[in-house]
């Protein structure tokens, strides 16, 4: 199985004034592709934060991360926006649609930057909102959906360049029971269909996935235990 | 000097350059504080901050290369407009000369556009590389461009408030025309053999481009410019007056020739800097500007025709030459 | 149609935007809209006048003592028939006179209908005149101002002239001058050439000046200068210089109003700064959510310019079309007075329209130059927002 992501050494750290907060430390970890991996830990634990440096959405302050053998953690703007938009599906805590926008035009958002014409961008939302099951409310403005269907519209809009990897941040924080269990449902589609998945959460619903997953408890910044190496951290 | 000052263009274009010099400075400050501390492979604070801020450069910098362009035909125009107030003036030709400042701008106007071209050329690689390779380059470029405009800048209000509505100037008769016998052309050629000159260079130019001959096609390039030069003032120019002895680079720019100056001069210096530029970058980055290099020839392709056209409708309707 | 999915994004955010761009929009339409009125008023007098100026002779001699302009002897045509290349000379006889107030005066211009006329704007607007009908009796041909001003003060019919000898001179009103002359008309008085010398009291061997052509352009510096040199107190006045004078005006009045209009300028460019650089967290959020999602700082900053240049170009077409409408078809009230000096008499001058690419790039230039100078730097600060704001 060929590796996905791969960190090593991985601090973040922000400053505030004189003080230095570690969020990160010395992380290491390696997916491999299609695999579905869920990080534990109660917010304040900094899975939001190794998140967003998987997802390219921030950087680390030292240390490397590597997706599909590319070092991401030293790109220039053009560079991992690009990134972002093609290998990378992003699921938000609260859902972060553009209420003003139909569905579908909130689908459509990643695809944009990559110029191609208005045919083909259609295409590819009709099918990201068929695989979240969300067809029939294309033409809705966002603001107006229920939570649940909000949050398959975000996962339309996360599927619509067609990423290797989907990332979710706390995606149950906001739904009740029932639409949590659907969004697992559709996580194990994307499973089947081959996606590496990396979902970061406190919700006890993920323990049990109904697929093969990890779990990695996340605490203070570290990891509690990884695949390849059995690193003991002091906080 | 006060009336020309007061003209309405001349306030916009004073106005439009000094608010593009503003502009500039902010870069050239950013640009600075950029070289002294940038360090790409870094990952503090301060490194994002800074490329942030070269956004910033690039975005002033894109600006002032679009409304430079624009402001180089508004020029022109302000200029021929202005040839009602100076006595002798009959076309731009005369309000330019009218005194020592006039030919060092427009000389100046037209390096500028070709650094800044070259500079987002530059810029664009840059950009699409994965670590700002010609970062330093193009900051340093940036400076000496930053110099040239800061004294463009000072020739431009030099030039206004030295055009003397008193004096008389002398119009393009008498700064191009063949005074009593002396030959205008350089090196003692005529116009056979510069007219050989300009097709044979325009030959040899795109030969070397798509051969990829680059330093032969960037020699070749300038010396095709200066050819191109003195062939339309001295020869495509007189069939565009239909005037043997209309020798004048602006004269063409008025609305009696349909405005047909810009064309020409247009794709002529277009063409050029395109060239040169897109030379330039395959020498120095080892790998093909097709694109630029494409319009280039496209653009030198129809300057030669268009030329050639003037002449050839001449001959056509009239049956001889001038 | 290049990249239509940006273009229709691009219309879903400007629509969401609407109510700041209005606002933007509003301000810049009042400026443009003064700006573009002003230029096309004072552009559109000074097309008039130089069309006018086309018929005016190209010499004009006049005598000067003691720095002001004083009659002329009829000798001095004598000495200009002597002069080679000279044609169509004529001698003018005109001077002010101040009606009873003191305030407000008529030009009286003297016409010698036996002679040519070198003046062809005065035959323009005296052809549709039935010349035999007008000569039988004392008439003469006003200008609207003067006609305008005569009703008013309950003379309808002519006016009784107070010459300077001390003789009462009563005239008929013959006609009314065509509205499309009162650029130079409005407050004249068109009488024959002696009747002009009976009210201004002038001697039969007195003009004002004398006026002619000189055909070949070449000789006019040669016989400028001959002229020059026949009295110590002739002076020559040439067609070029009178049209540098207007153009100077112009210039003047108009290089006065823009500088005075740069301090709109600035407190626009202010104002626009200002407002732009108010970005409320849900626009940071909003830009940041779309970095989150792929798009680049140069997307965003793509993004940005096509709705800043999509503002300029609606405040721009709209000001200009609205000043368009204001000046040439409603024909400008109020602020035609400026221009037209509103000294003399009431003018009502028919603006023709005139349009031309040095005033809409100047107008463009002035307007568009600054406002997206004052916006790039905010429109920069927030095309750079951290992608990791959608996560808060």
């Amino acid at each position: 199985m060929e590796t996905m992501i791969v960190i090593e050494n991985l601090n973040k750290h922000f400053k505030s004034g004189d003080a230095i907060f570690k969020v990160l430390k010395n992380i290491n970890l390696q997916i491999n592709a299609g695999e579905c991996i869920v990080l534990k830990g109660v917010s304040g634990s900094g899975k939001t934060t190794l998140l967003s440096i998987m997802g390219g959405l921030d950087r680390p302050s030292s240390g490397k991360v590597l997706v599909e053998g590319e070092s991401i953690s030293k790109l220039p703007d053009l560079h991992i926006s690009h990134f972002r938009a093609r290998k990378i599906g992003m699921i938000f805590q609260h859902f972060n649609l553009f209420d003003h926008l139909t569905a579908a035009e909130n689908v459509m958002i990643p695809l944009i930057p990559a110029g191609l014409d208005m045919n083909e961008v259609n295409h590819k939302v009709e099918a990201s909102l068929k695989l979240a099951n969300i067809s029939h409310k294309a033409k809705s403005p966002a603001g107006r959906l229920s939570g649940g269907e909000k949050q398959r519209v975000a996962i339309a809009r996360a599927l619509a360049s067609d990423p290797a990897i989907i990332l979710c941040d706390e995606p149950t924080a906001n739904l009740d029971r029932n639409n949590s269990l659907k969004f697992i449902d559709i996580l194990s589609q994307l499973h089947e269909m081959g996606k590496t998945i990396v979902v970061a959460t406190h919700d006890p619903l993920f323990d049990t996935l109904p697929f093969e997953s990890r779990i990695i408890p996340m605490e203070d910044g570290s990891l509690v235990s990884t695949v390849s190496e059995d690193v003991l951290e002091q906080g | 000097m006060n009336e020309i000052l007061l003209s309405n263009q001349v306030i916009v274009y004073l106005l439009s350059e000094s608010i593009l010099f503003g502009l500039l400075f902010i870069a050239f400050m950013i640009t600075l504080g950029i070289l002294v501390k940038w360090d790409f492979g870094s990952y503090s604070e301060q490194q994002f901050l800074l490329e942030r801020r070269a956004y910033l450069t690039m975005t002033i910098l894109l600006f002032v290369f679009v409304v430079k362009f624009l402001l180089l035909v508004y020029f022109v125009f302000a200029i021929d407009s202005l040839s009602i107030l100076v006595p002798g003036a009959m076309c731009a030709a005369g309000v330019i000369s009218a005194n020592d400042y006039g030919m060092f701008l427009l000389f100046f106007k037209l390096l500028i556009l070709f650094f800044l071209l070259l500079w987002m050329a530059l810029n664009s690689y840059d950009l699409h590389a994965k670590n700002y390779p010609l970062f330093r380059l193009k900051s340093w470029l940036f400076i000496v461009i930053f110099f040239i405009i800061s004294m463009e800048l000072g020739l431009d209000f030099a030039y206004f408030i030295n055009i003397d509505t008193l004096e008389p100037v002398n119009c393009c008769s008498t700064l191009y025309g063949q005074l009593e016998g002396a030959n205008p052309l350089p090196f003692g050629l005529n116009t056979t053999i510069l007219l050989i000159l300009f097709y044979l260079l325009y030959v040899v130019v795109v030969g070397a481009m798509l051969s990829k001959q680059r330093i032969l096609s960037i020699v070749a390039t300038l010396l095709f410019v200066m050819i191109a030069y003195y062939s339309v003032v001295y020869f495509f120019g007189t069939y565009i007056y239909e005037l043997p002895t209309h020798n004048c680079p602006f004269c063409m720019l008025q609305i009696e020739y349909y405005y047909v100056g810009y064309l020409v001069w247009g794709t002529l210096f277009g063409g050029v800097y395109l060239g040169i530029v897109s030379s330039i970058m395959e020498m120095g980055l080892k790998e093909e500007r097709k694109k630029e290099q494409k319009a280039a020839l496209i653009l030198l392709s129809i300057f030669v025709l268009l030329c050639t056209a003037y002449v050839a409708v001449y001959y056509f309707r009239n049956g001889v030459f001038l | 149609m290049k990249n239509s999915p940006f273009i229709h994004f691009l219309m879903l955010e400007f629509f969401k935007e609407r109510k700041k761009h209005i606002g933007v929009i509003s301000i810049s339409l009042v400026i443009l809209f003064l700006l573009s009125s002003v230029l096309f008023i004072s552009s559109s007098i000074r097309h008039s006048l130089n069309q006018t100026l086309a018929w005016e002779p190209d010499f004009v001699v006049q005598r000067i003592q003691g720095g002001q302009k004083v009659n002329a002897p009829t000798e001095w045509i004598d000495d200009l028939l002597e002069v080679h290349g000279i044609s169509k000379i004529t001698s003018r006889v005109y001077g002010r006179y101040f009606f009873k107030s003191k305030e407000k005066s008529f030009l009286i211009v003297g016409v010698d209908f036996m002679d040519e006329q070198s003046h062809k704007a005065l035959r323009m607007m005296m052809d549709e005149t039935d010349l035999k009908e007008f000569l039988k009796g004392n008439n003469m041909l006003v200008g609207e101002g003067v006609s305008s001003h005569l009703k008013a003060h309950f003379y309808p019919n002519g006016y009784t002239f107070l010459t300077p000898k001390g003789a009462f001179k009563k005239v008929q009103l013959f006609k009314v001058l065509p509205k499309k002359s009162n650029l130079i008309s409005n407050d004249m008085i068109i009488v024959p050439i002696e009747l002009a010398r009976e009210i201004l009291g002038m001697g039969e061997d007195e003009v004002s000046d004398i006026a002619f052509n000189v055909p070949n352009d070449d000789e006019w510096e040669n016989v400028a200068d001959k002229i020059s040199a026949f009295y110590y107190d002739l002076r020559v006045v040439t067609k070029e210089d009178i049209k540098k004078a207007y153009e100077n005006l112009y210039n003047y009045k108009g290089g006065i109003f823009l500088i005075l209009f740069l301090i709109v300028i600035v407190t626009f460019v202010l104002i626009l700064y200002q407002r732009y650089s108010m970005v409320y967290s849900s626009e940071r959020r909003h830009i940041g959510l779309l970095r989150a999602l792929g798009w680049s700082i140069r997307d965003v900053l793509k993004l940005k310019f096509f709705e800043t240049m999509m503002i300029v170009l609606i405040a721009f077409v709209l000001g200009v079309a609205l000043a368009y409408l204001y000046v040439f078809v409603l024909g400008a009230p109020l602020l035609a007075e400026i221009f037209l000096g509103g000294a003399n008499l009431h003018n009502s001058v028919i603006l023709v329209p005139v349009l031309d690419f040095g005033i809409l790039s100047s107008i463009f230039l002035i307007y568009a130059i600054p406002f997206i100078s004052a916006v790039l730097i905010p429109t920069w600060k927030i095309a750079v927002t951290d992608p990791k704001e959608a996560m808060l």
